[in-house]
């Protein structure tokens, strides 16, 4: 039963984690058919930003949440601007996926390599948003910590779903992302738009690395591990399905959660791959994604 | 060698070209003669290494345009298969890397299975996610095979009869006498029916099933071919190094041997030794400043993919083809575009980064973001 507790606790915190570095990486999918390598490094950048207003300013925590969404905002809106914008001349070639998974490659070796150079290799602690925790059953501490990581989280999608839903630039990226001539043509400013969405699922990013920071360490190499989850998610949700993502998030939680109680932590990773490996080969579409025609 | 042959083989190739080539390869053989310096020679040796795995990645990420990330964990499969072999049989050491390579491509064709039903972006994560496990089941490895995150035990080689400075002198030999090799037979496999299979594959995959050319079983072809070489790379690595530890697979050198690849010129045949020297000699001026070093190469690798589509192969295709258009002007002035045509570049497909016609034709002109 404790055990029950534990992972069921730990499916929670893990999804909305997950989901909200995840769900970003969707959105960018969705709306420009790319696969966002950087978002990683914007998980690390804002660590890095919680541990300068946590630990080294002792501001607010809220600030530290509010200036790691605006830094990586800006950040993420700079990355659209440099390694993706050059490159939408050549939207409709086949290989256009590939490419800017390589810009954003490059420009995730670059921002990561930068941390290094500033900040040095070394791990720093970063103190956690609110401290203390509770005991929810016989042995299974939930700290404030992971409570508020959750709930922001959860916070923070189901708001990119009443934006995405309800107001006129969230309206316009879904346009886009369904259709982008007939967005052009009724007078969508896409190549504004283009570096927003950037923005916004990059702040989504930094913002979940304020809390991982926490949980874990802030260091340069900080977003590989979060990334690499990431893709998981979002190939397990199906590459640009919003929901799918955020359900993806949960399961791959939960088998995260079972593995490391039942197998212990260093099979995590491994399993996952395995899930994913018998996802693409068996539905490569992921769990609610469409299947595209782009493929033999 | 047959001029004509060679013609065929290489139509961009001179004879003035060729000598240059030849000029090339044999100042790198008289290198370590002159060389005496331990250390350059090994980086010599192991960039030359590197240089053979880039150059069967490039075959199935430029030639092949299959997009595999999986490349080093069959570079780093063949070198433990022949290390395993080395170390446990008393099988003669050429044999041992033969059978990494046999080894490199047996795996690479089991990664190849899977991605037949996929493309793009998804043959990407698949074969990423099957290098993760296989350095996963390495590192975490406790039975002893392979020695796990502490690396391979310590194995004799190929030239454990000679001294150690004349053992570095046919490690570089040797590796040049494979690089000199593979190239040719890289060269001769692109020209030949499954490379050109290949490439209408990569280009028009629609288009070339629909003629009759089976995407399975070339890319299954591919797979094994590239496979071969990554995997005779790690047994030469594991010789060289008498180690191999999982380290060489991961983020990190990915990002590195991606960057060698597009800087040079993807699917390109001298792409890989141009963009493998360019990356290497810039780790090495910076060995001392890790964060500049791989902020640099970043730096390199953005630039080139958006404003140099074609590596720098295609840039010296392009600025030749400019030059030789801009002299042919004044002469015949309606052949011009022909003319730039028969100056491309002799793997200059440019790889898959190349914009190609049918494609052009679907993208509208309103593509182009303001």
């Amino acid at each position: 039963m404790t055990d029950l507790v534990g992972i069921l606790v730990t499916t929670v915190i893990l999804g909305s984690i997950y989901g909200l570095v995840a769900i970003g990486m969707t959105l960018i999918y969705g709306t420009l058919r790319i696969l966002d390598m950087s978002q990683g490094s914007m998980v690390m950048i804002g660590s890095f930003v919680g541990w300068g207003i946590l630990v080294s300013a002792h501001w607010n925590p809220v600030l530290a949440i509010v200036f790691a969404f605006a830094a990586t905002f800006v950040l993420g809106m700079m990355t659209q601007l440099v390694s993706v914008q050059p490159l939408m001349g050549r939207r409709k070639a086949i290989d256009f996926e590939m490419v800017t998974f390589i810009t954003t490659f490059a420009v995730a070796m670059i921002l990561e390599n930068v941390a290094l150079e500033v900040f040095g290799p070394q791990q720093r602690n970063v103190t956690p948003v609110v401290s203390g925790g509770v005991n929810v059953y016989h042995g299974v501490n939930l700290p404030y910590q992971s409570i508020a990581m959750a709930a922001i989280s959860i916070l923070l999608m189901g708001g990119l779903g009443l934006f995405l839903g309800k107001t006129r630039w969230g309206m316009a990226i879904r346009a886009v992302a369904q259709d982008l001539d007939a967005a052009r043509l009724m007078g969508v400013p896409v190549s504004k738009l283009y570096p927003v969405t950037m923005g916004l699922a990059s702040s989504l990013a930094g913002v979940a690395g304020v809390f991982l920071g926490a949980q874990f360490f802030a260091y340069p190499q900080a977003g590989d591990l979060p990334l690499l989850e990431a893709l998981i998610v979002v190939v397990f949700g199906g590459l640009g399905s919003l929901p799918g993502t955020v359900y993806a998030a949960y399961v791959i939680g939960l088998i995260q959660a079972t593995t490391e109680v039942f197998l212990g932590t260093t099979w995590s990773l491994p399993i996952l791959y395995g899930v994913i490996l018998f996802v693409l080969i068996f539905r490569p579409q992921g769990l609610l994604g469409k299947p595209s025609e782009a493929r033999l | 060698m047959n001029e004509g042959h060679s013609r065929a083989l290489f139509p961009d190739m001179t004879s003035g070209r060729w000598s240059l080539a030849v000029l090339v390869v044999l100042a790198l053989a008289a290198f370590p003669l002159v060389e005496s310096n331990q250390y350059i020679l090994s980086v010599f040796v192991t960039t030359m290494i590197l240089l053979v795995m880039n150059m069967s990645w490039n075959f199935i990420l430029g030639v092949a345009g299959v997009w595999n990330f999986g490349q080093l964990a069959v570079y780093a499969l063949g070198g433990y298969g022949a290390g395993i072999l080395m170390l446990h049989t008393g099988l003669p050491p050429v044999l041992d890397v033969v059978v990494g390579g046999l080894i490199g491509a047996a795996v690479s064709v089991l990664m190849a299975v899977p991605t037949l039903r996929l493309f793009g972006i998804y043959t990407s994560l698949l074969t990423f996610a099957f290098a993760e496990i296989v350095q996963y089941l390495i590192l975490n490895d406790g039975s002893g095979l392979t020695g796990g995150s502490y690396g391979f035990p310590s194995v004799k080689g190929l030239y454990s009869f000679l001294s150690p400075v004349a053992s570095m002198h046919a490690y570089y030999w040797t590796l040049l006498g494979v690089i000199v090799a593979s190239t040719v037979a890289i060269a001769l496999v692109t020209r030949s029916r499954l490379g050109i299979a290949l490439r209408a594959i990569r280009d028009a995959p629609a288009f070339a099933a629909a003629r009759g050319v089976s995407p399975l079983r070339y890319r299954i072809l591919a797979f094994g071919l590239s496979g071969f070489l990554a995997g005779i790379a790690g047994a030469l690595y594991l010789c060289f190094e008498q180690s191999i530890d999982p380290s060489i697979m991961g983020l990190t050198p990915m990002s590195l041997d991606v960057t060698m690849l597009v800087i040079g010129g993807l699917g390109t045949i001298f792409g890989p030794a141009i963009g493998t020297t360019i990356v290497t000699v810039v780790e090495t001026v910076l060995v001392n400043h890790p964060g500049v070093q791989l902020t640099v190469v970043g730096i390199f690798l953005l630039v080139i993919v958006v404003f140099v589509p074609g590596g720098i192969v295609g840039l010296v295709g392009k600025v030749r083809a400019r030059l030789s258009a801009w002299a042919e002007e004044g002469e015949e002035e309606a052949e011009e575009p022909e003319a730039t045509e028969g100056v491309a570049p002799a793997g200059g497909t440019a790889g898959a980064l190349d914009p190609i016609a049918i494609h052009d034709t679907t993208g509208a002109p309103t593509d182009v973001a303001p």
